[in-house]
């Protein structure tokens, strides 16, 4: 390796000796050490370039772009306040519409009269459903079953005050699984967020009813059921964090 | 991803993704726009990232990838052809007069450089990521990230050193009190 080869790598040798550890410089370092031309070739290099960066750092963000970001973020992931034209907005649309074609497909080829479907058909589709898709109204909008749901003193497997006729009329977001109908509802407790699928109980088989938890990925979902409806939540994080309002 | 990670990751890269969105840009209302985009996306898409370690090379690509896809056809870099080759070791500005030089200039500087070689020098300049992770952000081969750096150099160092001069140039003595006139 002559001096100009050693020169063009070290070009790309950050200051600081972040890249010490990289294999690739290692020889043409090794040179800058005895040769001494290249070596101060090297430390004026350096010294440019730690200057040009320091500049760089002493360039600071506008007041209030953090907090722009951080809000911004909150808001995507609520459907009121995204503008619907955002990416991904359509890919999260478009992800649950092949959910729903894929198991409203399977539903032409069984027939209106199958069984009623399993619980964990619906924890699929929750699982598969994007946590960042919010579509149709908030909590917030929801009255008294959604003021309940983000109150973070209620265990949500006990007393949600639900009542599927209100969600219908609420235009609360109603998919159908295997033909059946089920409810979907975004909330927010302590700054994360859940999906709560409700559906009823005859419509679903639940088993004991006792909650079933499964991990995918960065989320979990939890199934379970009263004796009345049956539910699945939704979140990111693994079950425990699900456990913990449960 | 909880709101605390969120922060988190929020604190640690939101100034540098600005600093590199404002090169990009050269505008400070773009810049910001940029930077919240790529954070508004890492909070719709970014849930999918398994190894968050990657966090922070996710964010510096899709930052570059959404100013690709916001800019217009007809504004696209100049080509490599076109460029002159680069020169050896061109003239510099002492350490010591960019040291004294304000940030803003520094930037203005680098903003001028072609955006070919200007992209992989802001991330070489801001430290945040190694030349094979700029390779990886850029989807070009390492090769050609050194090779843009070494050319990047020599337009940053011509313009600093433009400026540095320019800037000598126009300096003029303050005039006397007894020169001035009084209306």
């Amino acid at each position: 390796m002559n001096n100009e080869q050693a020169k063009f790598i070290l070009r790309a040798y950050r200051p600081g000796g972040r890249d010490a550890g990289d294999a690739a410089f290692c020889e043409a370092l090794q040179q800058a050490q005895t040769d001494p031309v290249l070596g101060t070739w090297l430390a004026r290099e350096q010294a440019f370039d730690t200057a040009v960066a320091a500049k760089l750092q002493a360039i600071f963000p506008p007041a209030g772009l953090r907090e722009a970001i951080l809000t911004g973020a909150r808001m995507s992931t609520s459907a009121r306040t995204r503008p619907a034209w955002r990416p991904a907005t359509w890919m999260a649309l478009a992800a649950s519409l092949a959910v729903i074609l894929t198991l409203a497909a399977t539903y032409w080829f069984r027939g209106p009269g199958a069984a009623p479907a399993g619980l964990d058909q619906l924890a699929g589709f929750a699982l598969a459903d994007p946590l960042s898709a919010h579509i149709g109204p908030h909590a917030d909008q929801l009255g008294e079953l959604g003021a309940w749901l983000q109150n973070p003193v209620n265990r949500i497997s006990s007393g949600a005050p639900v009542d599927l006729a209100q969600l219908k009329a609420q235009n609360c977001r109603g998919v159908s699984i295997a033909g059946h109908e089920v409810f979907e509802i975004c909330f927010n407790r302590s700054g994360h967020w859940y999906h709560l699928y409700i559906a009823r109980r005859s419509d679903f088989d639940a088993g004991t009813g006792q909650p079933r938890f499964r991990e995918q990925g960065l989320q979990s979902v939890v199934a379970w059921a009263d004796q009345r409806l049956a539910y699945v939540l939704m979140g990111a994080g693994k079950a425990e964090t699900l456990r913990g309002i449960l | 991803m909880g709101s605390d990670t969120f922060t988190q990751l929020v604190d640690a890269n939101y100034a540098s993704l600005y600093r590199f969105a404002l090169s990009l840009t050269r505008n400070q209302a773009d810049a910001c726009d940029l930077a919240q985009q790529t954070f508004f996306i890492w909070a719709t898409k970014g849930q999918t990232l398994r190894d968050l370690s990657k966090a922070k090379s996710w964010l510096f690509t899709t930052l570059y990838r959404e100013f690709l896809r916001g800019r217009r056809r007809g504004a696209r870099a100049t080509a490599l052809d076109d460029l002159p080759p680069a020169e050896a070791d061109p003239p510099a500005p002492a350490v010591d007069i960019i040291a004294a030089m304000d940030a803003q200039v520094v930037m203005s500087a680098l903003q001028e450089v072609d955006e070919v070689f200007r992209v992989p020098l802001t991330l070489f300049y801001l430290e945040e990521l190694s030349y094979q992770e700029i390779a990886e952000a850029l989807d070009i081969p390492a090769g050609t990230v050194m090779s843009r750096l070494s050319r990047g150099k020599v337009q940053l160092r011509a313009i600093l050193d433009r400026r540095e001069k320019s800037a000598r140039d126009n300096i003029v003595a303050f005039p006397s009190q007894q020169h001035r006139r009084t209306p």
